[in-house]
């Protein structure tokens, strides 16, 4: 069994950000990095299936700088067993078929049985490049996946819908899945394996090899969010803000009523 | 007459006493030997550990705990019933040894006898007095256990037995002595000199002679055949401690008080790291576990033990003797109980009251390590996030590194990038950078500093968690990673001193950080700040209050700083109404060994205990010199109730608060009343 | 302009963002047409065409499927733009829909702004603009971003759609979540717990106040998934969406989900200490407070 993880790294999303000197994305200052967290899950899975096949193969590929083998390391010392980067110092600046196409053409002659994706990117949050991935390879692919079972090449999955209601759905592989949070528990790398992951091959592919596609949306610009207008900022001794929030809640709402 | 006595009288002195003695005497010491070696291959069991540097030094402490038993006395009742009780054996031990060189050796040898005239006097006399201390002792511990029962005290059969032959040795010591005394001591002034011994001889003399005779050397044999049962015994019995504990205070750690080993993670063919299974552990971790009495002091003042949760130091200890003398392959955590293990808060009360010497918390530490890096275990997801909370941004609290230093914008204190020219680092640690409570003490540190006309330089959004809490749970790995990148960051500033706010920041820079190249002048803030107090830098207004004061364990145990915080809160005029539980008997607040980032989800919460043992001394304050004790003492005392008259509170506050106040600027300022806050009795 | 909207119906019934693509077509001044795999019990309310494939042929969501009666719609309509909401639903079939036409897509529109529409990111603390490039743009709206102006109206023009059954990914069948005796939608307040609460034990203090006022408690997702809170307090788009008179928001950041779940409350209060947090974008009032020592405060006024 050959399973694909694909993964991001994005930063900690509790930094102040900044926006870039052309204003098209945040700014990389003071910025600490970490794996997208829904791919932490997607790691997860492909080892735990890993385990209960008792052999196969977890490739972890990512797309980006230098600085994205940080992440791509973290997924090695969970215990995947190589990694495949598509170096690009602009990743930021492709579209998510552009991301999509640039794996898509490094899978495509792979052999993958199974890969698996975060259902989205914690910074762009675009939701599209596992589907897209999915379609370019003509792979079967269910999204936002909370359980995972396996059995003799048929793939059971719960999907998550609105309001707490799940999915059942079933497939075969090969497929493409796509991970939602909550999906396992993502397990915390043993010294060995952080050692290991120290010698564990990682390809370094260039973008100009993989990148045939075209983009088909353009960021115009990136900004910050318009303060609602009217809403009051209050600060100061507890007592204080909670009689003149009272006020405010007697004037303006009717619980009091 | 001549003040002395025929020694082997009655008995003889001749081959038929001489040879039937030595014999028995070597089945004895090879029943000793034997029964020891079968314990030192046990020992072997566990890795190799350097205990044997600096020897001299080591033999003098070692003799002085033993003989002082400092150790043992430092809790009354059953404690000084031990001292003395040694005392007297110790003294019987040294007597006897004395007759048989005069006897066996100095005498028929050389014809030299010391055992006569003044000397001989004051001989008999302490060792009637020795023994009949021991007797009353003993008795009084017999009593202690069999029929005051205290809660908890084990009984073994094995005790029974110790009990009854100490008391038959002793006694019958007294009666062959009467008797002797009874035939060859009676009405001369001699006999006054062994007074205990006197009054059995008044009692037996009704007998005549021949019975004196007849009951002094049988009782003669007897006595000696329990000596040497008593010597062949030790290896098998509880009494091994004579040897075990006092060869624990020879090989005690002479490292840094709370000294971990540093591993060396990169070491070649090394599998495995922390302890798994007995082996892995040290052969002073088998050896101590082979020291311990059963005394429970440690279980006593084991702060998760006191609120339920499954962790007792001693039946940890315990269950490794059993591990290592009956199933050496056993997994020690599953043995132990992986909770248990996680229970402990490293408070060190247990091996700092500990009289054998056993080294308790390295072995948690160890077994934590094996769990932590070798099965990525955690003892709950939160402390797994928190962890990789710390990885991802030098803190445990998920927030931002950019912003570490944001704190203290406006106060007039400049990053070391900033401005590396100052008089001091300081290192201000994660919960005072981030929590907005502890952000106080932070601030109030400066103002402390800056009053005293001393510049600080901070590291701020450079500075990383110092790493102790994850070291202690058992996270060498990252421990290490962000040490390495502290240590190099602040070599790179060329850094004269560095002072800490947190007491598990001080102990890691100060002590931990030397393994890995920091050598630096570390203070704690209290430390600090005392110095400057004392050499008239820091001016405080003094207006009274009243309060109580909790030792944190990493101030006070770890690092024996107990005084110093108390004058800084006398010069500021705090009445200090002291917990029982103080100083080094201080009560955890539940924070160390990593739990501050862990739920406590066992039994009742240690915080909440501590803010009880403070609401009883009356004091409206609850001061504390730790973070970690701060941020437990505000959630403990509003669980515990306490919240309308109880106040936690660090020092850095309340000095800071007695600062005097500039009113103005330039030369016609005018310097104010100490701007206190008035704190209800 | 020509926009396709794609509603959206569960188990037979209408689901309510159908109407919010109608509310986004009328803002970006497009004419509307509506494809739906649903009943003909249950048909949005809307003057225009509707296309409509009967559920009970077609069974539930299956990609394949819909992906192919969506495309022969498009071809049909020829729409510059197809609307999806961003749900499980959208998210899942805008992409393939998107790959299939070469079109862009721009995923959980919260508005427009010059020169494209507007999309949130990082965890809603920026914002990006975005244009897709080419002629036809797949569009995918945050729920509860567009609200219709008023009560649906109208009757559709309904083209039936034949059905194939091509399934690679076999619907298996629905779970329902746990029901617990609360139903958040009902709460006239509610005072919700987030990550900022700190532990478990501080949920009282929410409980405290929500009881005070005569409410309920919820919490965000991370609260429910630590499992400090049960799923059916969870507030958000994977939990409940509710509307009540007060909604309090204690240590909650203001994640995108979150807010999808609240936002339409009538009023609304957050306690934080971040200033900068985004559920400042939809609070009334903001108090910039430690929660710990504000909702005490709070609900010891009220109980007086």
């Amino acid at each position: 069994m050959k399973i694909l993880v694909c993964v991001k790294q994005v930063p900690d999303m509790e930094s102040r950000f900044k926006l870039n000197a052309a204003g098209s994305w945040y700014s990389e200052q003071d910025l600490a990095w970490r794996m997208n967290e829904y791919d932490e899950f997607a790691v997860e899975q492909a080892l735990q299936l890993r385990e209960q096949l008792g052999d196969g193969e977890v490739v972890v590929l990512s797309i980006g700088p230098d600085r994205v083998k940080e992440a791509m390391k973290k997924a090695l010392a969970m215990g995947a067993d190589r990694g495949v980067h598509i170096q690009d110092d602009a990743s930021f600046d492709k579209d998510p078929l552009q991301i999509a196409s640039m794996i898509a053409a490094y899978a495509a002659d792979q052999g993958f049985d199974l890969i698996f994706t975060g259902m989205q990117s914690q910074d762009r949050g675009s939701a599209q490049v596992g589907v897209l991935l999915a379609g370019l390879l003509g792979l079967p692919a269910v999204t936002t996946i909370v359980a995972f079972a396996y059995a003799d090449g048929a793939v059971t999955v719960r999907r998550e819908l609105e309001g707490g209601q799940k999915a059942v759905v079933k497939l075969t592989t090969p497929a493409l899945l796509t991970c939602q949070l909550g999906l396992n528990t993502p397990r915390y790398p043993t010294l060995p394996n952080i050692m290991k992951a120290k010698k564990k091959e990682i390809l370094a592919l260039t973008v100009a090899d993989l990148l045939k596609a075209a983009a088909v949306t353009k960021t115009v610009a990136t900004v910050f969010p318009e303060k609602k207008g009217g809403g009051l900022v209050l600060e100061g001794d507890v007592g204080d803000l909670a009689d003149k929030l009272l006020a405010i809640l007697k004037e303006k709402t009717t619980v009091f009523k | 007459m001549e003040y002395t006595r025929e020694i082997y009288w009655n008995v003889g002195h001749g081959i038929g006493t001489l040879l039937p003695m030595y014999l028995l005497l070597l089945v004895a010491l090879g029943l000793l030997v034997f029964g020891y070696w079968q314990r030192v291959k046990v020992y072997r069991l566990g890795k190799v550990l350097k205990r044997t540097d600096a020897l001299p030094g080591r033999i003098v402490a070692a003799l002085t705990q033993a003989l002082s038993q400092a150790k043992v006395m430092r809790v009354a009742g059953a404690g000084t019933a031990h001292g003395l009780f040694f005392w007297g054996f110790f003294l019987l031990f040294i007597g006897t040894c004395l007759i048989v060189l005069q006897a066996d050796f100095t005498d028929p040898l050389f014809g030299i006898q010391f055992l006569r005239g003044r000397f001989y006097l004051l001989f008999s006399l302490v060792l009637d007095l020795a023994g009949a201390v021991a007797i009353v002792m003993l008795l009084g511990l017999l009593v202690r256990r069999y029929l005051l029962r205290p809660d908890g005290l084990e009984t073994r059969r094995e005790d029974a037995l110790i009990h009854a032959l100490l008391l038959v040795i002793l006694i019958t010591g007294f009666v062959i002595e009467g008797a002797r005394m009874a035939v060859t001591e009676l009405g001369t002034d001699l006999a006054p000199w062994s007074p205990v011994g006197l009054l059995f001889a008044k009692a037996l003399s009704g007998l005549g002679e021949a019975g004196l005779r007849a009951l002094h050397s049988s009782l003669w044999w007897l006595h000696l055949l329990l000596a040497l049962a008593f010597i062949a015994l030790l290896p098998w019995t509880k009494l091994r401690h004579i040897f075990n504990v006092s060869a624990n205070y020879l090989l005690a750690d002479r490292g840094p008080k709370g000294n971990l080993t540093t591993l060396d993670l990169e070491a070649e063919g090394v599998e495995s790291f922390g302890a798994a299974k007995l082996a892995d552990l040290t052969w002073k971790d088998v050896f101590d576990s082979d020291a311990c009495t059963l005394c429970m002091r440690c279980q006593d003042r084991c702060p998760a033990y006191a609120t339920q949760k499954p962790l007792s130091p001693m039946k940890v200890i315990n269950q490794l003797q059993e591990i290592a003398f009956g199933t050496p392959d056993a997994v020690l955590a599953e043995t132990i109980g992986k909770d248990a293990l996680w229970s402990c808060t490293t408070c060190r009360a247990c091996q700092e009251i500990c009289p054998a010497a056993i080294e308790h918390v390295p072995k948690f530490v160890d077994m934590r390590r094996n769990l932590v890096l070798m099965e990525g275990e955690f003892p709950g997801e939160e402390v797994m996030t928190a962890v990789n909370d710390t990885e991802v941004n030098g803190n445990p609290l998920g927030m931002a590194f950019a912003a570490r230093g944001d704190w203290a914008e406006g106060l007039g204190v400049k990053t070391l990038a900033e401005d590396p020219e100052v008089d001091l680092l300081y290192f201000v640690g994660c919960y005072a950078s981030f929590d907005q409570r502890n952000i106080k003490i932070a601030k109030s540190f400066i103002r402390l500093c800056q009053a005293a006309g001393l510049k600080v330089g901070i590291l701020g959004k450079q500075e990383k968690c110092c790493g102790e809490p994850v070291r202690k749970l058992g996270n060498e790995y990252l421990y290490q990673t962000l040490a390495q990148e502290n240590i190099e960051l602040i070599q790179s500033y060329a850094v004269k001193r560095i002072v800490t706010s947190c007491p598990h920041c001080f102990h890691t820079l100060s002590k931990d950080y030397v393994d890995l190249g920091l050598s630096l002048p570390v203070e704690h803030y209290t430390v600090f700040l005392d110095r400057l107090l004392a050499a008239g830098d820091l001016q405080l207004g003094s207006e009274t209050f009243s309060c109580t004061y909790h030792d944190s364990c990493y101030l006070g145990r770890y690092n024996d700083i107990y005084d110093a915080p108390r004058r800084l809160l006398a010069a500021a005029g705090g009445n200090i109404a002291e917990m029982d539980k103080s100083r080094s008997d201080s009560f955890c607040c539940g924070a160390g060994g990593g739990r501050i980032l862990a739920e406590e989800k066992l039994g009742t919460r240690i915080s909440e205990s501590r803010a009880g043992m403070a609401a009883a001394t009356g004091a409206p304050l609850l001061v504390s010199n730790c973070p970690f004790c701060l941020t437990m003492f505000e959630d403990g005392v509003k669980g515990a109730g306490f919240e309308d008259s109880l106040q936690p509170k660090d020092i850095a506050e309340i000095l800071a608060e007695r600062l005097p106040t500039r009113v103005g600027t330039g030369p016609d300022a005018t310097v104010g009343q100490p701007n206190c806050k008035e704190v209800s009795a | 302009m020509k926009a396709l909207l794609v509603a959206e119906s569960r188990q037979g019934k209408l689901l309510g963002g159908s109407y919010e693509t109608l509310a986004f077509a009328r803002q970006q001044g497009a004419e509307a047409a509506m494809f739906l795999v649903g009943s003909n019990a249950d048909l949005p309310q809307f003057d225009g065409r509707l296309y409509l494939a009967d559920v009970a042929e077609a069974g539930e969501y299956n990609p394949e499927e819909h992906l192919r009666l969506l495309l022969d719609v498009v071809g049909r309509e020829t729409p510059q733009m197809i609307v999806f909401c961003h749900s499980s639903y959208g998210w899942d079939l805008a992409p393939r829909l998107a790959l299939a036409l070469k079109a862009g897509q721009i995923s959980e529109v919260v508005g427009s702004k010059d020169g494209g529409l507007l999309v949130p990111a990082c965890n809603s603390k920026l914002r990006r603009v975005v244009a897709a490039v080419g002629a036809t743009t797949v569009v995918t709206l945050q729920s509860g971003a567009f609200n219709p102006a008023g009560p649906p109206s109208g009757t559709p023009t309904v083209e039936k759609l034949a059905v194939q059954k091509a399934s690679k990914v076999e619907f298996i069948g629905y779970e329902e979540a746990e029901k617990g005796g609360v139903d958040l939608g009902k709460a006239k307040v509610i005072v919700s717990a987030g990550r900022g609460i700190g532990k478990p034990e501080n949920l009282a203090l929410v409980e405290a106040l929500a009881k005070a006022l005569g409410g309920e408690y919820g919490a965000s997702r991370p609260v429910v998934d630590a499992g400090w809170a049960e799923h059916n307090r969870q507030v958000g788009s994977t939990g409940q969406t509710v509307t009540p008179k007060l909604y309090i928001a204690c240590g909650i950041s203001g994640a995108v989900q979150h807010l999808a779940g609240m936002k339409k409350s009538e009023f609304i209060v957050a306690i934080n200490t971040d200033r900068d947090a985004p559920i400042s974008e939809v609070a009334d009032v903001l108090l910039v407070a430690d929660l710990k020592q504000f909702l005490p405060a709070l609900t010891a006024r009220l109980a007086g």
